[in-house]
C-alpha cells in the first residue's frame, strides 16, 4: 500500500508512527459504523447494507495497516519478556 | 411463570454439567503458578480473551438494560450503549503500554509507573476498591439472576442468586483464570448464538422488518428507526451534546487506563494474551462482537415494541428481550434459552470472582503482607480470597435495593472526575501519583457537591449527565494540576525504566531524552 509502511526494523516499530494515528481513526468509526450497519441491516434499510461493507472494508484498511507493525512490536518484545517480568517481581517483592 | 418441559430441563442440566466440568478439566494448569491462575501463563492466542471479553460483559442485567433504554428511546438508544467504543482506540494505545508492563492488576501498574509513597498509596487503594468493585458487581449481576429466576419459577430471589454463583464457584475456584477463560469461550459461543436465534425470531414475530417499521410508522412512532433523533442541541431528553460527551468519553477514553470501569477485567484479558499483538486484537475484536450484539438487541427491542406499544412500567419493558424469548420460542428451545441465560451469567461471574481474588492476593496480600509467599501459598490464597468474594456477594446482592443508588453514585464518582487524570497518568510523563491521589479524593468531594449537596440547596439547577461531567472535570483539574506541579516530579530512574518498557504515547521528551542517553533505547540517529 503506498505511504503505508509493511516492514519495519526493532526500533522503527517502537515508535508511534503514521500507521498508529491512522488507526486511532479508523477503528472507532469502524464501531460506529458496524453499530449502525448491523441495526439498520437487520431492518432491511439498503444504506445499512451500505454502511455494513463501508464498516468491513475499513476493517481490512485497518488489518493491512497495522497488523505489520503490531507483528513487530510482538516480535521484539518477546525477547526481553522474561528480564521485564524479573524486574517486576523484585518491585512486588520489595526487593529494590 | 414459565413452564418448563422435560426438553427444556436437559438442555439445562446438561449444559450446566459440561460447562462446570470442562472448567474444572484444567484445575491441574490452574495450580501450576499464580501467573497461571490469574493469567492462564501469560500464553493464550487472540480469540481466547476476545471471546472472553463478550462474554463477560453480557450479564444478566445486560439485555434488561437495553431493553430499557431502546424501549424508551427508540434506535438512538444504541449510543447508550456505545460506551463500549472505549477500546476501539484503548485495544492499539493503552492496552499495547498496558501488555508491555506485564502488570498482573492496574494497581500493580501504578508501582511501576509512579515511585515513593505516593505510588504504594494508589496501589493500595486501587486494589482494595476492586476487591469492593468486584464483590458489588458479583452481588449485582447475582440479585439480577435471583429476579430472574422468581418471574420464570417462582423461586424465592436468594435461590437464584446462590446457587448459580456457587456453581461457578465450583470451576473458579478449582482451575483460576483457567477454568474462566474456558469456559468464557464456550459461554460467549453460545451466548452468542442465542442472541442471534432469539432477536431474529422476535423480528419474525413481529412480522419481519418491513411489517416492524410499516406499524412504528401507523403508531405515529417513526422517529424510533431514526439513530439520531436528538431532541434538540441542548434540550429535550436526548439532546445532540450529551452525544457529543458520549462520543468524547468512549472514544478518548481509551487513550487512558481506568476511564472506563470496564478496564479494569480488561486488564486481565490484556495480560493473558501470548504477544502484543494477541492482546491488541483481543481488545478490538471483544468489543466489536459487543457493539454488534447491541445492535442484535436493538432492533428486536423495536419488535417488541411494535407488538407492545403502551408499556409505561420500566420494570416490564425491561424484560422485553427475556419476553421474546420465553413467549415466542418453541418447547425445547425455552431450555435452551435458558441454559444461554445461565451462560452469560456464569461468565461475569467468574471473572469477577478470578478478577477481585487477583487484587487480594497479588496487590493486598503478597504486596503488603508478606512479599516472600511462595507460589503454592499464593494460589491458596487465591482461592480463599475468591471464596472470601462469593460469600461478600451474596450479602450485597440481598442488601442491594437498599444500596443500589448509593452505589450508583459511586460509579458515577469513578466515571466523571477522574476521566482526564486516567488519561494524563498514560500519556504525560510529568503527571504524578500526587496528581492522581489528588483527583480521586477531590472528585470524591465534588461529585456530592455538584450532583447533590448544591441543587439541594438550590445553589446551582439540576445538571443534566453531560454537564455534570464536564463540569467536575474542569474542577478537579483546577485541584490536581497545581498539586502536581507543587510536587516533585516521579523519580527519573523508575520513569526511564518505566519508558523503556512500555514506550509510552504522548508528552515524554525528557524521559525518552535521558532514556536514549542511558542507552536503553536507540538514539534518534539509529532510526
Amino acid at each position: 500500500m503506498k505511504g503505508i509502511q509493511t516492514k519495519w526494523t526493532a526500533e522503527e516499530a517502537e515508535q508511534w508512527t503514521k500507521e498508529d494515528y491512522l488507526t486511532f481513526v479508523l477503528s472507532p468509526l469502524i464501531y460506529f459504523l458496524l453499530a449502525l450497519g448491523v441495526a439498520l441491516s437487520l431492518l432491511l434499510l439498503w444504506y445499512g447494507w451500505v454502511i455494513l461493507a463501508v464498516s468491513l472494508l475499513l476493517l481490512w484498511l485497518m488489518i493491512r495497516i497495522i497488523d505489520p507493525k503490531l507483528k513487530a512490536i510482538s516480535r521484539e518484545y518477546e525477547k526481553k519478556q522474561a528480564f521485564y517480568l524479573e524486574e517486576m517481581e523484585k518491585i512486588s517483592r520489595w526487593e529494590e | 411463570m414459565v413452564v418448563f418441559h422435560f426438553l427444556d430441563w436437559f438442555w439445562l442440566v446438561i449444559f450446566i454439567v459440561f460447562m462446570v466440568i470442562c472448567g474444572v478439566l484444567f484445575y491441574r494448569l490452574g495450580k501450576r503458578s499464580l501467573s497461571d491462575f490469574f493469567l492462564a501463563g501469560r500464553g493464550l492466542p487472540w480469540w481466547l480473551p476476545a471471546a472472553s471479553v463478550y462474554a463477560t460483559h453480557s450479564a444478566t442485567d445486560t439485555p434488561m438494560w437495553i431493553s430499557g433504554v431502546i424501549y424508551k428511546y427508540g434506535m438512538r438508544g444504541i449510543w447508550y450503549t456505545f460506551f463500549s467504543a472505549w477500546c476501539a482506540i484503548s485495544a492499539f494505545a493503552s492496552t499495547r503500554i498496558f501488555r508491555r508492563s506485564l502488570a498482573y492488576t492496574q494497581a500493580e501498574w501504578q508501582t511501576l509507573r509512579f515511585s515513593g509513597l505516593g505510588a504504594e498509596l494508589l496501589r493500595g487503594w486501587i486494589a482494595g476498591w476492586q476487591v469492593f468493585m468486584n464483590m458489588f458487581i458479583l452481588g449485582w449481576v447475582g440479585i439480577a439472576m435471583g429476579k430472574l429466576c422468581l418471574y420464570l419459577f417462582g423461586w424465592p430471589e436468594w435461590v437464584g442468586l446462590i446457587l448459580f454463583s456457587s456453581l461457578c464457584a465450583i470451576y473458579v475456584l478449582a482451575a483460576g483464570y483457567w477454568g474462566v477463560i474456558m469456559a468464557d469461550f464456550q459461554q460467549g459461543v453460545i451466548a452468542f448464538a442465542v442472541i442471534v436465534l432469539v432477536s431474529i425470531w422476535g423480528i419474525i414475530a413481529a412480522g419481519g422488518p418491513h411489517a416492524i417499521t410499516a406499524k412504528l410508522e401507523a403508531l405515529g412512532e417513526g422517529w424510533r428507526l431514526n439513530p439520531f433523533a436528538f431532541s434538540g442541541v441542548t434540550t429535550g431528553e436526548f439532546p445532540l451534546v450529551w452525544f457529543l460527551t458520549m462520543l468524547v468519553i468512549a472514544v478518548i477514553g481509551g487513550f487512558g487506563m481506568g476511564t472506563a470501569i470496564d478496564w479494569y477485567p480488561e486488564a486481565q484479558r490484556i495480560q493473558s494474551a501470548k504477544t502484543v499483538r494477541d492482546a491488541s486484537y483481543s481488545i478490538w475484536a471483544g468489543s466489536a462482537l459487543i457493539v454488534v450484539r447491541n445492535s442484535l438487541w436493538a432492533v428486536a427491542i423495536l419488535a417488541f415494541f411494535s407488538m407492545y406499544p403502551k408499556i409505561q412500567a420500566t420494570a416490564e419493558y425491561e424484560m422485553a428481550w427475556y419476553r421474546l424469548g420465553f413467549e415466542y420460542l418453541p418447547v425445547g428451545l425455552v431450555g435452551f434459552f435458558f441454559a444461554a441465560i445461565v451462560a452469560i451469567h456464569l461468565s461475569t461471574v467468574s471473572t469477577h470472582l478470578n478478577l477481585g481474588a487477583s487484587y487480594a492476593t497479588r496487590d493486598l496480600y503478597q504486596h503488603y503482607i508478606k512479599p516472600k509467599a511462595g507460589e503454592k501459598e499464593l494460589i491458596w490464597v487465591g482461592r480463599i480470597s475468591t471464596l472470601i468474594l462469593l460469600l461478600g456477594s451474596f450479602i450485597y446482592g440481598l442488601m442491594m435495593q437498599e444500596i443500589t443508588q448509593w452505589l450508583i453514585f459511586a460509579l458515577w464518582i469513578m466515571a466523571a472526575g477522574i476521566w482526564l487524570p486516567s488519561i494524563l497518568q498514560v500519556v504525560w510523563w510529568r503527571f504524578n501519583a500526587w496528581g492522581y491521589l489528588s483527583s480521586w479524593i477531590a472528585n470524591l468531594g465534588l461529585s456530592w457537591l455538584v450532583v447533590w449537596v448544591l441543587p439541594e440547596f438550590h445553589l446551582i439547577p439540576d445538571l443534566p449527565d453531560y454537564l455534570q461531567f464536564w463540569i467536575m472535570m474542569a474542577l478537579g483539574a483546577a485541584i490536581y494540576i497545581p498539586i502536581t506541579f507543587l510536587t516533585k516530579p516521579e523519580d527519573m530512574d523508575r520513569l526511564v525504566r518505566y519508558y523503556a518498557m512500555s514506550r509510552p504515547l504522548g508528552w515524554w521528551k525528557p524521559v525518552r531524552e535521558e532514556a536514549q542517553r542511558r542507552g536503553l533505547i536507540a538514539g534518534e540517529e539509529a532510526r
